[in-house]
C-alpha cells in the first residue's frame, strides 16, 4: 500500500477534529460549557454526536472482521449494539435526563445518599472507560502499521495525544461539533467505497476468490447458532450500552426527558443504517479475500479490501477514504471516554474546576496508552464485547434497579456492582486459564454475561431487601422526579 | 447541582440556554435540590399516587416491549434456520438466510422504539391531565 495516502488521510482528520474542536473553543468558557454544551445540543446534532461517539475501531473495523472470521455469528455483533439503544430507551433514557445527573456517580449520590455507593461507581467507571479505551488504540496501532508502515506504537501514541490535547482545550461543547461531524465521516467513509466495490464487483471483475457456496457454508450460516453464546452476547451488548459513560453523559445535554427519548430513536436509526456497511464489507470479504483471515489481519479488511478490488488511483482514493473513516473512529470514541472519565474524575478528585478537567483528560488519556502498548490486541470486536459484558454486569444493574425500584439500597447496589465485577471481571481476565484447565466451561468463562449479570441482580436486590432499613429518605421523591414528565410552556 | 430552568425548548428557535454548574462532592447531591414545584411534585397523598401508577404502567410498559422485542427477534432467528432453502438460494451471490440475519432485526428495533416512544407519552399525558385537573 502507498504510504503517502496513509499519511495524508490520517492527517487531514486528525486536523479537521483539532480545527471543529477549537473552534468550539471560543464559545465554551464556563465550567457548565465545559461540562454539558449548556444543555442547548438539539436531538439530531445529539443523536449524531452519541453515533459519532459510539462507533468505535469494534463497529468501524472489527465487525467486518469477525464476519469474515465467524460468518454469520459476526451479524449479531451490530444487532446487539444496535439493540442497545432500544434498551436504553426503554429503561433509561428519560429516567436518567430527569434525573439531573451528569454522571453516573452523581446518580448514584443523588439516588442512594451514599459517597461510598458513589465512590464504587467512579472507580467503575473509570475502569470501563479506560479498558474501552484500550482497544481503540490498539485500532490506531493496527490502521497505522498497515497503511504506513510505521511501527504500531506510533498510532497509539498519535491517537492519545490528539485526544489529550481537544479534550483539554476544548471540553464537551466543542466535542459535540466533533463527534456530530466524526458520525457522517465515518458513514462516508463506509458508504462510498461499499457501493463503489459493489459496482465494480457487480461486473464480474476482479473475479471473487471464492463461490458463493465456498464463501458462506452454511456450517458458518444463521442456522448453526451456539444458542449459548448468542444470547450471553446479547445481554452483554444490550445491558452493557446502558452502562456506558460517555453515552450517559450526552442525555444529559438534551433539554428534557422528551427530548431524551427523541435522541434514542434518531441514533437507533443512524446506527441501522451505518451497520449495513461494515456489514457488506464482511460479507465481501469472505468472497474476495478469504486469505487475510487465515493471515490474522482479519481486522484490517476495511482498510485492504478497497485497494485490493480497485485498481489505480481509484483504489486509493478510496482507501485514503477508509483510513480517514477509521481514524476518525479512534478518536471519536476515545475523545468522548475521555471527556466523560475526565468528568468524573475531576469531580471526584479535583473539585469540579476546569483546570481539574484539563488535568484529568490528560491522565485519561496516558494510561490506557501504557495499557495499550504492553499488551497485544486479540480481535478489536472481541475485546469490546468483553468490556460490555463488565458493564451489563456492574453499572447496569444499579441504573435499572436505582431507577425502576425504591427498594434499592446504598449496601445492596455496592454489594451487586462487587459481585458483577469479581464475577465477570474474574472471568474475563482468569477466563483462559481456567477455561484450559477445565474445558467444559471455556463459552461461560468468554462470554460471561448471561450467568454474571443475573448473579449481580440476584445479590443487589437480597442485600437491599435484607437492609430495608437503609432505603434513602428521599427515594420517593427522587423516583418521582425521575419518571414525572417535565412541565410544558404554556 | 444547580439548575435555573427559567424555560423550556419551546418548538421553533434554538433551546434556551441554561447554566448547570457540577454538583460539589459531598454536597448532599441532588436530593437536597427543591424538587420541581409543578404538575408532579408529591405535594400531597394524591398526588403520590398518580407518580407511583405513573412509574408502575412505564415500568410495565418498558418490560413488555423489552420481552416483544427479544420474542420477536428469536422467532426470526429460528425461522431463518428452519427454513434450509434459505442457506442454497443467493441473492447477488450471498445466502439468503445471511441477508435476512443482516438486515432484518434493525426494522424490528425501529418499529420497537417508535411504537414504545408513542406509548410512554401517552402515560405521561394521562397522568398530566389526571394532575392538572386537580
Amino acid at each position: 500500500m502507498n504510504p503517502v495516502i496513509g499519511y495524508a488521510a490520517i492527517a487531514a482528520v486528525a486536523l479537521a477534529s483539532a480545527l471543529i474542536g477549537f473552534y468550539g473553543l471560543r464559545v465554551s468558557r464556563t465550567t457548565s460549557d465545559f461540562y454539558v454544551a449548556s444543555r442547548t445540543v438539539r436531538p439530531w446534532w445529539n443523536a449524531s454526536a452519541i453515533g459519532g461517539e459510539y462507533l468505535s475501531a469494534a463497529s468501524f473495523l472489527g465487525i467486518a472482521g469477525l464476519i469474515l472470521l465467524q460468518g454469520s455469528g459476526g451479524l449479531w455483533f451490530p444487532i446487539g449494539y444496535t439493540a442497545g439503544y432500544l434498551m436504553l430507551l426503554l429503561f433509561v433514557a428519560a429516567p436518567l435526563r430527569r434525573s439531573g445527573a451528569y454522571t453516573i456517580p452523581d446518580f448514584t449520590e443523588a439516588r442512594l445518599e451514599s459517597t461510598w455507593a458513589r465512590r464504587v461507581t467512579s472507580t467503575l467507571v473509570i475502569v470501563v472507560g479506560w479498558f474501552y479505551i484500550v482497544p481503540q488504540l490498539q485500532g490506531a496501532a493496527l490502521t497505522v502499521r498497515i497503511t504506513t508502515g510505521l511501527p504500531s506504537w506510533v498510532g497509539s501514541v498519535a491517537v492519545a495525544v490528539l485526544v489529550a490535547v481537544i479534550v483539554a482545550a476544548g471540553g464537551m461543547r466543542s466535542i459535540t461539533f466533533v463527534q456530530a461531524f466524526q458520525f457522517w465521516l465515518k458513514l462516508t467513509a463506509l458508504a462510498v467505497p461499499v457501493v463503489a466495490l459493489l459496482l465494480i464487483v457487480g461486473g464480474g471483475e476482479p473475479p471473487a476468490q471464492l463461490t458463493p457456496a465456498e464463501a458462506f457454508p452454511p456450517a458458518a450460516g444463521p442456522a448453526d447458532l451456539d444458542v449459548y453464546r448468542t444470547v450471553s452476547l446479547m445481554v452483554a451488548l444490550l445491558l452493557g450500552t446502558l452502562g456506558l459513560p460517555h453515552v450517559l453523559v450526552r442525555f444529559y445535554t438534551n433539554p428534557d426527558g422528551v427530548a431524551a427519548r427523541r435522541t434514542t430513536v434518531i441514533v437507533l436509526a443512524l446506527l441501522s443504517v451505518f451497520y449495513l456497511f461494515p456489514t457488506a464489507f464482511g460479507l465481501l470479504g469472505r468472497a474476495f479475500a478469504p486469505d487475510l483471515a487465515a493471515s490474522g489481519e482479519a481486522d484490517a479488511l476495511i482498510l485492504l479490501l478497497p485497494g485490493r478490488l480497485v485498481p489505480g488511483i481509484w483504489g486509493e482514493l478510496l482507501t485514503a477514504l477508509v483510513i480517514a473513516g477509521a481514524f476518525g473512529a479512534f478518536l471519536s470514541t476515545s475523545s468522548g471516554l475521555v471527556v466523560s472519565l475526565a468528568g468524573v474524575i475531576s469531580q471526584d478528585l479535583l473539585g469540579g474546576s476546569v483546570r481539574g478537567f484539563r488535568i484529568a483528560a490528560v491522565v485519561s488519556s496516558l494510561i490506557p496508552l501504557v495499557v495499550a502498548l504492553s499488551t497485544e490486541s486479540t480481535g478489536l470486536a472481541g475485546s469490546v464485547g468483553l468490556v460490555f459484558a463488565f458493564t451489563a454486569s456492574t453499572l447496569c444493574p444499579m441504573l435499572i434497579l436505582g431507577i425502576w425500584w425504591r427498594g434499592l439500597t446504598a449496601r445492596g447496589a455496592i454489594a451487586g456492582m462487587l459481585t458483577g465485577a469479581l464475577l465477570s471481571g474474574g472471568a474475563i481476565l482468569g477466563g483462559p486459564l481456567l477455561a484450559a484447565a477445565v474445558p467444559v466451561l471455556r463459552p461461560f468463562l468468554e462470554q460471561p454475561a448471561a450467568w454474571t449479570v443475573p448473579l449481580a441482580v440476584l445479590v443487589t436486590v437480597l442485600v437491599s431487601r435484607a437492609d430495608h432499613r437503609g432505603i434513602p429518605r428521599g427515594a420517593d421523591a427522587f423516583l418521582t422526579r425521575l419518571h414525572v414528565p417535565e412541565r410544558r410552556v404554556h | 447541582m444547580t439548575e435555573s430552568s427559567s424555560g423550556r425548548a419551546d418548538a421553533a428557535g434554538p433551546p434556551p440556554r441554561v447554566r448547570v454548574t457540577a454538583p460539589r462532592p459531598g454536597g448532599g447531591g441532588a436530593s437536597a435540590r427543591p424538587l420541581p414545584q409543578h404538575g408532579g411534585a408529591p405535594t400531597s397523598d394524591i398526588a403520590g399516587v398518580y407518580a407511583r401508577s405513573l412509574i408502575r404502567s412505564q415500568l410495565r410498559l418498558a418490560i413488555v416491549f423489552a420481552i416483544g422485542f427479544a420474542v420477536a427477534t428469536a422467532l426470526f432467528v429460528l425461522a431463518i434456520a428452519l427454513v434450509p432453502a434459505l442457506d442454497s438460494s443467493f441473492v447477488f451471490g450471498v445466502p439468503a438466510s445471511w441477508l435476512l440475519l443482516g438486515v432484518g432485526v434493525y426494522p424490528l428495533a425501529l418499529t420497537v422504539a417508535g411504537l414504545y416512544v408513542r406509548a410512554a407519552s401517552r402515560n405521561e399525558a394521562r397522568y398530566r391531565s389526571l394532575t392538572e385537573a386537580e
